[in-house]
């Protein structure tokens, strides 16, 4: 119990820092935006391959923006911690009775807490854009996603910052998010890439999420059957990344 | 001895010197390089089936022959941000100062970075183009047509050097100046660089067509896809050159107002 309200605190630490170090936040909001934006507007004309199917590029573009917006907030996560432990936060959290759990859960719980923000303000941009959101259910499932990516995201920045202990580790946080998206079917559906990246999107677990979230974006319905792939691949980064956060904590006391 | 001959001289050290702070700092040519290669990949095997299939992509042998020039003035984008950053880091750390005090000449200051600017960006656009090359893309305009690329990006890369030093000379901070590049990467998405201008619509297509980068790549790349006439290729270098002369004018003021408040 007391994991749960540590974490809860913690979380809500995290999150008073987006209103006092806005530095940090406004450009994890304002990247999905501009992805979404610059990524639409430019490629539109793509949208006439026949591997669309007629679809609109701008709905098509939503679930990466959303899944990219998740990914900057769990980076977000990340980036707080390290600065915590820079300035010697951490190491107070360490020596008080907070249970160990709670010091991962705690930014985890605050990325995902974000990325339903970031969400939010991809699909109000979609419907400036004239893309309405899909319906109640489809529209759950995208935020979902967002929240299953947004922890993995933020569990991977979280490992990150707890081994290098630096702010400067920063890049190797965003790199891996960015690669990770952009080397899926971020800009085109899988049938429509070539050459190297058609294999690596097809062994790339973001593609699967982006898959099942475009689905409902795009049919309007939850296909089951086009559903359960890309929860099975975010579970799996989720359970993976989330052992590569927590590995670090089992050191702590010798550090 | 002339009065130009030490100037040029200092010119050509501090040049070398931004260069082998480059070089020597990998967070400053690691991102240059990095991220325009690897955005080309991507892109390159994301959007292969546009050219042909997507109404208005201009006639082309094949995608990464479309995609390489807008690499390279990103590369410049980006190599030319952290010059300013660097530059402003000198004066955060007192080189520029002990520059200031010493008898070398004020021009040299300008011209080093902006010399070292001028052939990391003539680097890239080598690097990017025999990569391209390799990788079956053909610059269909020869030797002739590459050589005009290259002018293009030396002087692009004039531009963008002095509007890093300009920010620096402004703000004497390397942290605000690495801070503008979202908007200058912004700049270039708003732009032809990665996709054709025709198959772009509404505000997005009147933004991107009022974006001289817009210009600038598409004097570049009709060199290497083909359908470059010297028209354009004038174009293309005016335009880079117009950017150069405001960018440096700017800096050189800003310079100038700089010495005078430390004087």
């Amino acid at each position: 119990m007391r994991v749960i309200s540590v974490s809860l605190g913690l979380a809500g630490r995290n999150l008073l820092l987006v209103r006092r170090v806005p530095s940090v936040f406004i450009p994890s909001l304002v990247m999905p935006l501009f992805i979404l934006i610059a990524t639409a507007g430019a490629f539109h004309g793509i949208g006439a391959l026949p591997q669309f199917a007629g679809e609109s590029y701008l709905a098509f573009t939503i679930p990466m923006a959303a899944v990219m917006g998740a990914g900057f907030a769990g980076i977000n996560s990340g980036m707080t911690l390290a600065r915590d432990l820079e300035g010697g936060f951490f190491d107070r959290l360490q020596s008080s009775p907070a249970p160990r759990l709670a010091l991962v859960l705690g930014p985890m719980l605050a990325a995902q807490a974000r990325s339903l923000v970031t969400t939010v303000v991809v699909l109000l941009a979609g419907m400036v854009g004239g893309v309405m959101p899909p319906g109640i259910a489809p529209t759950l499932v995208i935020f979902a996603f967002a929240l299953l990516f947004a922890a993995a995201a933020s569990f991977w920045a979280i490992g990150v910052a707890l081994r290098t202990r630096t702010i400067q580790a920063a890049p190797i946080m965003q790199l891996a998010v960015f690669l990770s998206v952009f080397m899926s079917v971020a800009y085109v559906p899988q049938d429509a890439l070539t050459g190297w990246l058609a294999t690596i999107a097809r062994y790339n677990p973001v593609t699967y999420i982006l898959d099942a979230a475009r689905s409902a974006e795009l049919t309007g319905t939850v296909i089951w059957s086009e559903t359960w792939p890309g929860l099975v691949a975010a579970a799996a980064l989720v359970i993976l990344l989330g052992a590569f956060a927590m590995v670090p904590l089992r050191g702590l006391g010798s550090r | 001895m002339t009065a130009a001959a030490p100037a040029l001289r200092q010119t050509a050290a501090l040049a070398w010197r931004s260069i082998i702070t480059t070089i020597r700092l990998p967070q400053a040519w690691f991102p240059a390089l990095f991220f325009p290669l690897v955005l080309m990949a991507i892109f390159t095997a994301s959007f292969g089936g546009a050219p042909g299939a997507v109404p208005g992509f201009p006639p082309v042998r094949g995608f990464l022959d479309f995609a390489v020039c807008g690499a390279v003035i990103q590369g410049v984008l980006i190599a030319g941000t952290s010059a300013g950053a660097a530059f402003a880091t000198d004066i955060e750390g007192g080189f520029f100062d002990r520059l200031v005090a010493s008898p070398t000449s004020r021009v040299a200051i300008l011209t080093g970075r902006l010399g070292a600017s001028m052939a990391l960006g003539a680097f890239q656009a080598v690097l990017f183009i025999g990569i391209a090359w390799a990788f079956g893309a053909r610059v269909q305009a020869g030797i002739a047509g590459f050589a005009i690329v290259l002018v293009i990006a030396v002087l692009f890369a004039a531009a963008v050097g002095g509007l890093g030093v300009y920010l620096a000379l402004r703000t004497g901070s390397g942290e605000a100046v690495q801070g503008m590049f979202p908007l200058f990467f912004a700049l270039l998405f708003f732009s032809s660089a990665f996709f054709p201008l025709e198959t772009m619509t509404g505000w997005y297509a009147a933004v991107a067509a009022a974006n001289p980068i817009t210009y600038l790549v598409e004097a570049m790349r009709l060199e290497v896809i083909g359908g470059a006439t010297p028209g354009t290729a004038l174009a293309g270098i005016g335009i880079a050159l117009g950017l150069a002369v405001i960018t440096i004018g700017a800096s050189a003021l800003a310079l100038r107002r700089r010495l005078r408040v430390a004087a």
